[in-house]
Order: C-alpha cells, then structure tokens, then sequence
C-alpha cells in the first residue's frame, strides 16, 4: 500500500492539533501519511486539487483541510477528530 | 445568475451583484445604480493613491463590530485568532484575497470567493444547527 496521504495548511489550527495525533498513530501502527503543506506549497495544493472530486464529495463540497487520504482506494475523510477515530479510519485503509 | 458591477452616479458607491440596490446605502439617492465593467470597477476600488487596506489589527477590530449583536463571536482563543488571521494574511500576500487557511482555493474564480474571510458560514455543516457551532476554521464560534 502506498503511504496515507495528510493534506495540511500551516495556519490551520485543525491541523496543528492533529500532526501530534498523527505522529502518535504512525509509532504506534507503523502505518506512513505522506504530509503535505497546501498554502505555501504549490505543487501540494496541486495534488490535492487533482483529488477534489473524491475529497469534496467527502468534505461538504470543499477542499477541506486537514483532509486523510488513501489515494488507493479514494477512502477519504477531513476534520479535526479524536485519536481513535483517526486509528480506525487509518487501520481501515492497511 | 450572473454577478455584475454597478456605481451609484452620484456618489461611485460600488455593489457587485445580480441587481443594483434600489436605495443607494451611502447617500440614499433611489435608482442610481448604472452597469459598469468589471475594470471600472476594479480602478475606483482599488483607490487612486495610498488606497485603503487593514493590517491585522485593524482586521480583527472589523470582524469583532462585524460581530457584535450577533449570534455568533470572534473566538475567545487567542492563541487561535492569531494563528488564523496570520494565515488569513499570508494568503491574502501570497495569493490575493483573504482566503480560509483552513480549506484550499480550487482556482475557479467565483467558487473561491466562498472562501474568503469571513465566509457564509452559518449555512454550513460545522455551525447551522450545532450547539457549539463554529465555522469550519474556528475564527467564529456561536456566542454562549
């Protein structure tokens, strides 16, 4: 399986509050998210852009951040949530 | 429908809709709106010297009146406001208008008006009928 993918934005408190959760899930699954910064990287905003249909019909619509990604499967979900809900929705994609 | 721009004739108030106001809201003159192009448009706005732009502060004093009597606030968490309306800024520097930090412009011109600050956010998922509602970024929460 390739690596998750977290799409982030610097100044997005949502974010800030789940890159520890994030770290947390990686040590303690082995599981990888390939993080990627949208508002100050442009080739990463790109990429999410070229994911809008899968992530807007999930996301209200919008490219929402921070979103998770299985670019596998297009399984995708976007909002701050607690660790548990994250574990389940990453251990669901391995 | 279409968005257009249109001048008041007698005092260059701008409004940027589907119609002209019937009652210019500055010096209340009926039926004054004319069509205008969207260059005219963007000259008188943009100013013909300094022009007038907000520093973060001055931003911050605007959404709080913007705020105030209303059933949502400016959220109380400091640490919060500063941290978006830095990326409010940045975005505003770096790509022209005062985007969402919290959800990505798609490029699409009028789908990402919807994202500027503040938005229409009280029709959305995170606030309309949510106790605790805020917008999605967290800037506004509904007032306790």
């Amino acid at each position: 399986m390739a690596d998750l993918l977290m799409f982030h934005g610097r100044e997005c408190p949502h974010c800030k509050r789940m890159m520890p959760l994030v770290e947390k899930l990686e040590q303690e699954t082995g599981l990888r998210f390939d993080k990627r910064e949208v508002w100050h990287e442009e080739k990463n905003a790109d990429l999410m852009r070229s994911y809008r249909p899968i992530i807007a019909a999930k996301c209200g619509g919008q490219l929402k951040v921070p979103t998770f990604l299985n670019p596998d499967t297009g399984e995708a979900v976007c909002g701050e949530m607690d660790y548990d809900k994250l574990k389940d929705w990453a251990l669901k994609q391995s | 429908m279409k968005k257009r721009y249109w001048r008041c004739f007698v005092c260059n108030d701008i409004h940027y809709g589907v119609a002209p106001p019937e009652l210019c809201p500055t010096c209340k003159v009926l039926n004054a709106y004319v069509e205008i192009s969207a260059e005219e448009a963007r000259k008188i706005l943009g100013g013909g010297g300094a022009g007038i732009s907000l520093t973060a502060d001055e931003f911050r004093a605007a959404i709080e009146r913007f705020a105030a009597g209303q059933e949502f606030q400016v959220n109380p968490d400091r640490e919060k406001v500063d941290l978006l309306l830095n990326g409010i800024f940045e975005n505003e520097r770096n790509h022209g208008l005062k985007y969402c930090p919290c959800r990505l412009r798609t490029k699409e011109w009028d789908e990402d008006l919807r994202l500027i600050c503040p938005c229409n956010f009280t029709i959305h998922e995170t606030y309309k009928g949510v106790p605790d509602g805020e917008c999605w970024c967290g800037l506004f929460v509904r007032r306790k």
